[in-house]
């Protein structure tokens, strides 16, 4: 069952030197309980979709398209009506777990006020929920540590308070936002699997955003690649990996370093991402391309395929490098 | 919190006595004295004066004596120029009356500095924005010795709705144009260093997470971006205070306030040894005690400085 459509949204930044082409034209679903990696590189305009889904992009923002969230187009949602979604029904984890909580506020302020808001909980029931949640995160001590601030909490605990945050409300979707790029490589697996652990015990459905692959193939039912704002290629994780169907997407399997890989160099993408201030008048990634043909630059690629799984390139899978 | 500002009071002591040192010395440095005249005494009346104040003895015998009756008796001396008067008269006399203004003044600043900031941030680039930044500017380019004329013009003698000056134990007709001349300018900075605080602030990722709570944007601003928003004024504040309590000489002079910059003015011309030396500690103990309280204040609003003075 669907439970979030995401419907040819794109998003465009106004600055005074011109328009920034954030996001271009993206379509994807999340069902229910299901996880989705939002994978692409810094830029790529991974983190707005997640914005604009909680209506949070920067003010000078403009979106078209629509967001389908229970019936109802997120993105046309009055603020107070917005309000009610968020933390209750979608709620987010941020990528920086250093700046994301309020360094001047108690754990415990702020992680009841949503309790507050949405269910009309205080004093002793507020703070019976906010332990759970602290507990399923495995924050140690947590009865002790209700009245601590953020600076007194490692990385990795700030980190898990974010998520405890985010699972008050038992939202039916969260927005993960990079959820452990700040943190250490052991840190960020705990952090994984305790995702894994909420979306399978509560059915919480998971938008995963990230650079990370590795993160992606632990973890995900559907991959989406994005480059510079546009769908690359949309395909079950598993079958991604396996085979590849998009340049880009091969290129950044290739780029992932192998450890059975004799010592040398790195694989890398040669070039830039492109200049977002330009609206797409080809296939944003056919500068980099090996396999780009003349017409690639002309052609903004559709984005085609079967339910199962879409790519947006004009050349058979099968003349492929 | 306690134990550290014990601590605190307990180091100012020995900065307080080096500042009566160095002013002691300072003063007896500037040429002329308080009994120097355009037409010299005869020196048996010199000496005699001189004797009966102290000044015959030897520099550090002075110092010695001065600095027993401060801390043994609480007394920093008569006045050297204004007979029968000591120095705690003269600052019991004219420290009220600062302090009463000072305090209306600062009460005027925050009071209305600090809404007009938010107001200003949160209506960014409005109408309201740009009252505001224009009634900055307005202030920084009619300081208090412009303004203050203005206001007497407008108020008192074109208007005759409050007096041009005076006292009158402080009745607030008398109170109200001192204390708007002396903060006018400090209120236009509050409001100024407010906004782009509080624009900053609002900025700040821990208000997207408050915001991706759903909360009011209401409650965004009163629960969680005040306290940080008013950070920088509080710092900015603190000198800003001891400015004002202790008077502006130009207000006290202007207005005829009868308050201690007048006192001090008088004292600086007359060569008043003990007078200056009396209200120069005044103003470092004013300082020291102002510090402390924004460093508490600091500590009350920062858990990170909190836990850094355990």
């Amino acid at each position: 069952m669907t439970l979030l459509s995401v419907e040819n949204l794109s998003i465009r930044f106004g600055t005074p030197d011109g328009d920034v082409h954030a996001v271009n034209d993206v379509s994807f679903d999340i069902a229910a309980g299901e996880t989705v990696a939002l994978v692409g590189e810094s830029g790529s305009g991974k983190s707005q979709i997640a914005l604009s889904i909680l209506g949070l992009l920067a003010p000078n923002a403009r979106t078209s398209g629509r967001i389908m969230y229970g019936g109802r187009d997120l993105l046309s949602l009055k603020r107070r009506e917005l309000n009610k979604v968020r933390a209750k029904e979608i709620a987010m984890i941020f990528q920086d777990p250093m700046s994301s909580l309020n360094p001047y506020m108690t754990i415990e302020r702020q992680l009841n006020e949503s309790l507050e808001l949405h269910e009309g909980l205080r004093g002793a029931a507020a703070r019976k929920r906010v332990l759970e949640v602290l507990d399923a995160v495995q924050i140690p001590d947590a009865r002790n540590r209700l009245r601590a601030y953020p600076h007194e909490f490692s990385g990795g605990m700030r980190q898990r308070i974010v998520i405890a945050m985010a699972l008050l409300c038992n939202p039916k979707l969260i927005l993960a936002d990079e959820p452990t790029t700040a943190l250490d490589v052991t840190v960020q697996a705990q952090i994984m699997r305790l995702l894994d652990d909420i979306r399978r015990d509560m059915g919480t459905a998971i938008l995963l955003i990230t650079h990370d692959l590795g993160v992606v193939a632990g973890s995900c039912e559907n991959t989406l690649v994005l480059y510079s704002g546009k769908v690359m290629e949309h395909a079950p994780t598993r079958a991604l990996f396996a085979e590849p169907q998009h340049p880009y997407t091969r290129g950044l399997l290739r780029a992932v370093p192998n450890i059975h890989d004799e010592a040398g160099a790195l694989h890398a993408i040669p070039g830039q991402p492109p200049n977002t201030m330009r609206a797409l008048t080809g296939c944003p990634f056919a500068p980099r391309c090996v396999d780009a043909i003349a017409a690639c630059h002309q052609i903004v690629p559709p984005l085609e395929g079967d339910a199962l799984r879409q790519r947006a390139c004009i050349r058979p899978v099968e003349e492929l490098t | 919190m306690l134990q550290y500002t014990f601590r605190r009071t307990l180091a100012v002591l020995p900065t307080i006595i080096c500042l009566i040192v160095i002013c002691f010395f300072l003063m007896r440095l500037a040429p002329g004295g308080p009994f120097t005249s355009e037409r010299p005494l005869p020196p048996a009346i010199m000496a005699n004066v001189l004797e009966r104040y102290g000044l015959d003895q030897p520099l550090h015998v002075q110092l010695w004596t001065y600095l027993k009756n401060i801390f043994f008796h609480f007394d920093f001396g008569p006045s050297f120029s204004q007979r029968d008067r000591d120095v705690n008269d003269i600052i019991a006399a004219g420290f009220p009356v600062t302090l009463t203004y000072g305090f209306w003044s600062a009460v005027f600043v925050l009071a209305l500095g600090i809404p007009l900031g938010i107001i200003a941030a949160l209506r960014q680039n409005s109408l309201w924005d740009y009252i505001m930044t224009g009634f900055a500017i307005f202030s920084q380019i009619f300081p208090n010795f412009v303004l203050a004329p203005l206001m007497v013009l407008t108020f008192t003698l074109a208007w005759g709705l409050l007096p041009g000056g005076g006292w009158n134990g402080g009745q607030w007709e008398y109170v109200i144009m001192p204390a708007v001349a002396l903060g006018t300018s400090y209120l236009a900075n509050v409001a100024r260093i407010t906004r782009s605080s509080l624009l900053e602030v609002l900025g700040a990722p821990y208000i997207r997470t408050a915001r991706a709570k759903g909360l009011a944007e209401r409650t965004i601003l009163w629960r969680h971006a005040l306290k940080p928003t008013l950070l920088p004024v509080i710092s900015y504040m603190s000198p800003v205070f001891v400015y004002m309590i202790t008077g502006s000489v130009f207000i006290d002079v202007f207005f005829s306030t009868g308050g201690i910059g007048q006192s001090f003015i008088d004292a600086a011309y007359t060569r008043d040894y003990s007078v200056i030396l009396g209200l120069a500690i005044l103003y470092s103990v004013l300082t020291f005690v102002l510090n402390l309280g924004v460093d508490l204040a600091y500590a009350a609003i920062d858990p990170k400085v909190r836990s850094g003075l355990k």
